[in-house]
């Protein structure tokens, strides 16, 4: 490394700056001296294609698009914990029919209701768990973006068991029997877990004798699992609502359509009508059945919109 | 010929041959050139329009709303051009009341790593479109992230799947069990039974289907009746 030569430091007096080489004299310009010589026309372009761009996107403009999704609905609305209830008060009166009068009763009969009822060989309906099963997969394709789901902490098939945020959430519901609503936060779902509690014996029959079975010892009215249900939608209009009932109650039309399909190409088909299982080999139309669906979900429903809608 | 001539009909000749670019590119029959890769099997005889479909509103509509999104006076996000090609599109062909596996299950919060690890809530995590192949997903054990703890008390196979598991064999999941469950197939038993992984990859690729059985609920064909509707 050169070492370097002592120096006494540099003062503004003994320092004279290098001057600027002498320029040619300008002449003055003003804007329109620019302009007319071409000068600083760009800006003036910006600004007008700025002004152009914003009067074509807001001002002369047609109407804004709705939202998608995510937008505030209009007209009256309810939370989406309530549109929870309302479907929720749906599916545990649908659940009930088809577990203690179809599956409960068709069994008496003679009737047969299994995991793998969908194979052709099989002559037997779906079992309760797979009802709701079938009916949230009409959610699916059907319910703009509502979803149904089952789970439980002790699951005959361990891939349903309840993981993460759904562990404390079914402890405080098994603790208090209150639903609970949530937001998931990794999905961007409101989300409720409502308990879904062994109705019949059958239920509690058929949990606690499955070789899988992780628990045995059911008994009638405890809390089996949890329905969870999913809504993009912090609050919904009141149309929406009753519309998502009618999707929800379509789903299980279909659902049940489905099993009187299979049921009229067993070899000795139940008579389909009027009639219930508990009357014998029978069961009744779609038509049948959603009307006692409607029937038994009315009060409960005209409540919780009687609730809705006179509330201050 | 002069320069400023020959310069001209250089202009007019790619003028023309753009023009007659963009002519070709914008007919049905042209759509296939800009597509962005092969169809997927059984995809090949449907139009683009099955499922790139407009999206609402008017170009002029979108634009609008994507700049007030930028600007903060709009809540929510727009299609533009064409709505994103989604799950519901999709399952208006494949729906089945019975899949094994449907994808909207995935979207219930206790599959979160589940989601993390291979995105099953959508359909194009396993089927990404414009490949030339039936599923995109290279990794045939991908079993392991749900069914870990699989033990049945009564194991009709000759290694129990509490075996199979521990073993870590997770390719011969896929041998045995169809993942949407639509085929008419009865598990063997043994495993020398079922077919070779190498028959299932080939599926997954494309080619014929390993399983036995015939397809139990077929595709609907786009502009059919829609089911339960």
């Amino acid at each position: 490394m050169a070492a370097s030569s002592p120096r006494a430091p540099a003062t503004a007096t003994d320092v004279e700056p290098a001057l600027p080489p002498p320029r040619a004299a300008k002449a003055p310009r003003g804007a329109v001296a620019d302009l007319a010589a071409g000068r600083g026309f760009a800006p003036l372009v910006a600004v007008a294609a700025l002004a152009t761009v914003a009067i074509y996107l807001f001002v002369s403009a047609p109407a804004p698009l709705p939202a998608q999704a995510g937008g505030r609905p209009a007209g009256a609305t309810i939370s989406v914990a309530r549109l929870f209830d309302i479907l929720n008060n749906e599916n545990r009166v649908a659940r009930a029919s088809w577990t203690a009068d179809v599956v409960g009763a068709g069994k008496a009969a003679g009737l047969a209701f299994a995991e793998n009822w969908h194979e052709s060989a099989v002559e037997a309906g779906p079992l309760p768990a797979l009802f709701l099963r079938e009916t949230a997969g009409y959610l699916e394709e059907h319910g703009h973006g509502l979803g149904l789901f089952l789970g439980s902490a002790y699951p005959i098939n361990t891939a349903n068991r309840f993981a993460g945020s759904q562990v404390e959430h079914a402890a405080a519901l098994q603790a208090t029997g209150e639903p609970q609503y949530f937001f998931e936060p990794t999905l961007g779902r409101h989300t409720a877990m409502f308990a879904d509690v062994a109705v019949v014996d059958a239920c509690v029959t058929c949990h606690n004798e499955h070789p899988d079975s992780p628990k045995r010892d059911w008994q009638r009215g405890d809390m089996m699992g949890a329905t969870t249900w999913m809504y993009p939608d912090g609050e919904v209009s009141i149309d929406t609502a009753l519309r998502l009932v009618g999707i929800l109650r379509a789903g299980f039309r279909a659902t049940y359509e489905r099993y009187l399909d299979k049921a009229a190409g067993f070899a000795v088909p139940p008579v389909i009508g009027a009639q219930w299982p508990r009357d014998g080999r029978f069961l009744p139309t779609a038509e049948v059945f959603m009307a006692e669906h409607a029937r038994r979900a009315a009060p409960t429903l005209e409540a919780l919109i009687r609730e809705t809608t006179e509330a201050p | 010929m002069k320069p400023k001539t020959r310069r001209r009909i250089g202009f007019a000749a790619g003028a023309s041959a753009a023009l007659a670019m963009l002519l070709v590119l914008g007919s049905d029959a042209g759509a296939r050139l800009h597509a962005a890769g092969p169809a997927n099997t059984g995809h090949g005889d449907l139009a683009c329009a099955s499922c790139h479909v407009a999206a609402p509103g008017s170009m002029r509509q979108q634009v609008q709303a994507v700049v007030g999104r930028w600007l903060g006076t709009r809540a929510s996000d727009v299609d533009v051009g064409f709505r994103d090609v989604e799950n519901p599109v999709c399952v208006s062909c494949h729906e089945r009341a019975d899949d094994r596996h449907p994808v909207a299950r995935f979207l219930e919060p206790r599959f979160a790593e589940q989601r993390a690890a291979l995105a099953p809530q959508q359909c194009v995590s396993c089927h990404a479109e414009h490949r030339g192949a039936r599923v995109t997903r290279s990794d045939v054990g991908f079993c392991r992230h749900c069914h870990q703890e699989l033990a049945l008390a009564d194991d009709p196979l000759e290694v129990s799947h509490a075996a199979l598991v521990a073993d870590g064999q997770w390719d011969t999941c896929l041998r045995c069990h169809d993942f949407h469950g639509n085929h008419e197939y009865v598990a063997p038993a043994r495993l020398a039974d079922a077919p070779t992984v190498d028959l299932v990859r080939r599926y997954l690729r494309g080619g014929a289907s390993p399983y036995p059985g015939p397809v139990r609920v077929p595709a609907r064909t786009p502009g059919s009746p829609l089911k339960d509707k």
